[in-house]
């Protein structure tokens, strides 16, 4: 029973920050723009949020000022490839290579530092008085109420609220949405923008709570993997959760499954094992139906 | 457009020019030859400058193998006048052999230490590329005229470790998080489960791979599932305080912890659960090497160093072989079929350890592997040779299958 208990709640701690970056990149590619930088804004998150938090002692100003570095390096992205109609694909992939390098020389003097002010697990009255349920829901970090808080209202604001029609509609046609009146540009960089706000919270969830310590590649691929994940949702932040949280399962089943019959090599291939599979399965569904993919999605819009 | 061209050419040339003397002012500082100081060599003082490079495989920061080599570093730089001592830290295995042709060819060092295992075969190449330098090798086994090999092991420390284990944890139950599975962290593991059960015959030490000497998250992972798994004490080759950051975490929520500091002392990140540890002091084999070079006296050896040469220490922290809040259980603690306390077995032990002629080695025979098979006969003493290269593991380990 033990064992369950600690092994779902590392569930939940490690699938955490793949979610608040999923949810976030969802939204930037539901209006149409692509931005695998993902990586790149989680690493400067990871750091700004640990070098904020180091210096004034408070995580929170850590955290919403990895946030708005998130968000402020996703502006570069928006520029080049909204403004500039630059190819989405390569900016992206100049965003992921620019944020980790930055991340790692502003980082260079914080390596080693064990981070004091860091994230506290919080029990929320009653609730987590519940046998089994309390312990494993209700006495998590923060951030982790937030990043459920995000994804409920993230969803219902794109599947029940006008604005989440307006974004959809730059997404999918956005010559018609702005022959209604829509301004197609300001709507994808609002997007863009919540995009990169919520990569570089994620970093910083990981320089905060997870590992708190800075290291160069902290991030390992987990901005990778929520571009992945956001096809595996489908576009849809409800269906993130459970997306989100079974990768984070994976995370803790490969050291929880070592000594079963699996080979510990194999195990630590199973995040990136799991992506590709998934994607290889998914991509013969989008083939066929319609899964939530933006039809504009990757392309540059000319007025 | 071409106005643009040529503005861009001069702020181009401007800032390579700015970028220049910024370089130039860097490395006259670094030498120690700027115009203020007075040139060593002028004083007449008798001997040569030294200057040794340290390439380090983790940050200098880590809290674990790298940092206890840069505290020996430090203690060479400041014991010696005639060393200058410089240092590249997080290198990795394919970047060592460009990292020893920046250190012989821009930084002009005489000795070049390399403290990571994966860096023998480069360090043995660049031996070959620069004969006048002298390399020396940290935890390797290749040599060669101009390479040195050079190690402390703590094997022994690790079975102390496991006789204070064994006395503290309530499950019988260890958990133990290996970087990689080498000869070296194998050796480890068995000697720490044949202390850990000889105080509880019934013991048992759980392995979780991580497959990377550095990386505080996979750490924390694999310490995670172990503490789920029934593990009440902790033990590991990573290098970082993650593990015993993690027992603390579980020690505060009361479910009491024990853990190890490895190769630096942690015990501050784990005051109420840090029993002891294994911990290095490299600067006394560096004071050695240093000075054989600097008396020309140096000639190429595999140097290996035990408790008895003062390198291997026990300890949660230095000058404390045990965490004060742990020794009145341990003294009450009786090893099993003996009036003896623990903490006075493991104190005999450490004295015998030290004596000139180790009067005990933990892998002394009767000794099972996991199979239930014979390995070390009763009453023989296992060669280094043999621990050097073991592949096999003590009864009481549970490893998973790597190959």
């Amino acid at each position: 029973m033990t064992w369950f208990v600690l092994i779902f709640g590392r569930f939940l701690v490690a699938g955490t920050p793949l979610l608040l970056g999923t949810i976030g990149e969802i939204y930037a590619e539901k209006a149409g723009n692509l931005n695998l930088g993902v990586e790149g804004m989680m690493a400067v998150g990871a750091i700004s949020g640990f070098a904020f938090a180091h210096n004034t002692g408070n995580p929170w100003i850590g955290f919403i000022l990895a946030g708005c570095m998130g968000g402020l390096l996703s502006l570069v992205h928006a520029f080049v490839t909204i403004s500039l109609r630059a190819n989405q694909v390569v900016s992206g992939l100049a965003l992921t290579m620019f944020g980790v390098g930055l991340s790692g020389f502003i980082g260079n003097e914080y390596v080693g530092i064990s981070l004091v002010p860091r994230f506290k697990n919080v029990a929320i009255p009653f609730l987590s008085e519940i046998p089994f349920v309390g312990e494993v829901l209700f006495t998590r970090s923060p951030v982790f109420y937030i990043a459920i808080l995000l994804a409920v209202v993230f969803w219902y604001i794109m599947f029940r609220t006008k604005w989440g029609i307006i974004i959809r509609a730059c997404g999918e046609n956005p010559k018609t949405a702005e022959s209604a009146g829509i301004n197609v540009y300001r709507v994808q960089y609002t997007c863009v923008l919540i995009g990169g706000v919520c990569a570089g919270l994620a970093g910083a969830y990981i320089s905060l709570y997870y590992i708190p310590t800075w290291i160069d590649g902290m991030i390992a691929g987990r901005g990778w993997i929520v571009i992945a994940l956001v096809i595996l949702s489908q576009w849809n932040s409800l269906k993130a959760l459970f997306s989100c949280y079974l990768f984070g399962s994976i995370y803790v089943l490969q050291y929880a499954l070592q000594g079963s019959f699996l080979n510990p090599t194999l195990l630590l291939m199973m995040p990136y094992l799991t992506a590709v599979t998934v994607l290889i399965v998914d991509s013969k569904k989008t083939l066929k139906y319609k899964t939530g993919s933006p039809t504009h999605l990757g392309e540059p819009y000319i007025k | 457009m071409k106005k643009f061209f040529n503005l861009f050419f001069v702020v181009l040339i401007v800032f390579s020019l700015t970028l220049a003397s910024c370089t130039g002012n860097g490395s006259t500082k670094k030498d120690g030859t700027g115009p203020g100081e007075p040139a060593v060599e002028e004083l007449g003082v008798k001997g040569k400058k030294i200057k040794a490079g340290f390439i380090y495989v983790g940050p200098v920061n880590d809290f674990g193998w790298t940092h206890a080599h840069d505290q020996g570093r430090k203690f060479v730089d400041e014991a010696f006048d005639w060393l200058e001592t410089t240092y590249v830290e997080q290198v990795s295995e394919a970047d060592c052999p460009r990292e020893i042709d920046r250190l012989v060819n821009e930084e002009k060092c005489d000795v070049i230490f390399t403290t990571s295992f994966g860096f023998m075969e480069s360090t043995f190449e660049a031996a070959e590329k620069y004969p006048n330098v002298i390399f020396e090798h940290c935890s390797g086994y290749k040599t060669r005229d101009n390479m040195g090999a050079y190690f402390t092991d703590v094997y022994q420390i690790f079975y102390l470790n496991g006789l204070i284990a064994g006395a503290l944890s309530e499950s019988g139950k260890a958990g133990y998080i290996g970087a990689q599975p080498i000869p070296e962290i194998k050796r480890h593991i068995s000697a720490f489960t044949i202390g850990f059960t000889e105080v509880n015959p019934e013991a048992t030490t759980t392995v979780k791979w991580l497959m990377n000497w550095y990386d505080p998250a996979k750490s924390r992972e694999a310490s995670e599932s172990l503490v789920a798994e029934g593990c009440d004490v902790l033990i590991f080759s990573e290098d970082s305080p993650t593990v015993v950051e993690v027992a603390e975490e579980h020690t505060n929520k009361g479910n009491q912890t024990y853990t190890f500091s490895h190769y630096s002392s942690m015990k501050h990140y784990g005051p109420g659960s840090c029993a002891s540890g294994h911990l290095f002091d490299w600067g006394k084999m560096y004071q050695d090497i240093l000075t054989d070079v600097y008396t020309d006296e140096w000639v190429s050896e595999n140097m290996l160093w035990l408790v008895d040469r003062g390198t291997a220490i026990l300890g949660a922290e230095y000058g404390q072989p045990i965490n004060e809040i742990f020794v009145e259980e341990l003294k009450n603690k009786k090893m099993p079929n003996s009036d003896e306390s623990v903490y006075d077995f493991v104190m005999k032990r450490y004295e015998q350890f030290k004596e000139p002629n180790i009067a005990f080695d933990p892998f002394t025979g009767p000794l099972y592997d996991t199979d239930g098979e014979l390995r070390i006969e009763d009453g023989v003493r296992e060669s280094y040779s043999n621990l050097s290269v073991i592949d096999w593991f003590v009864k009481g380990v549970n490893a998973p299958k790597i190959d």
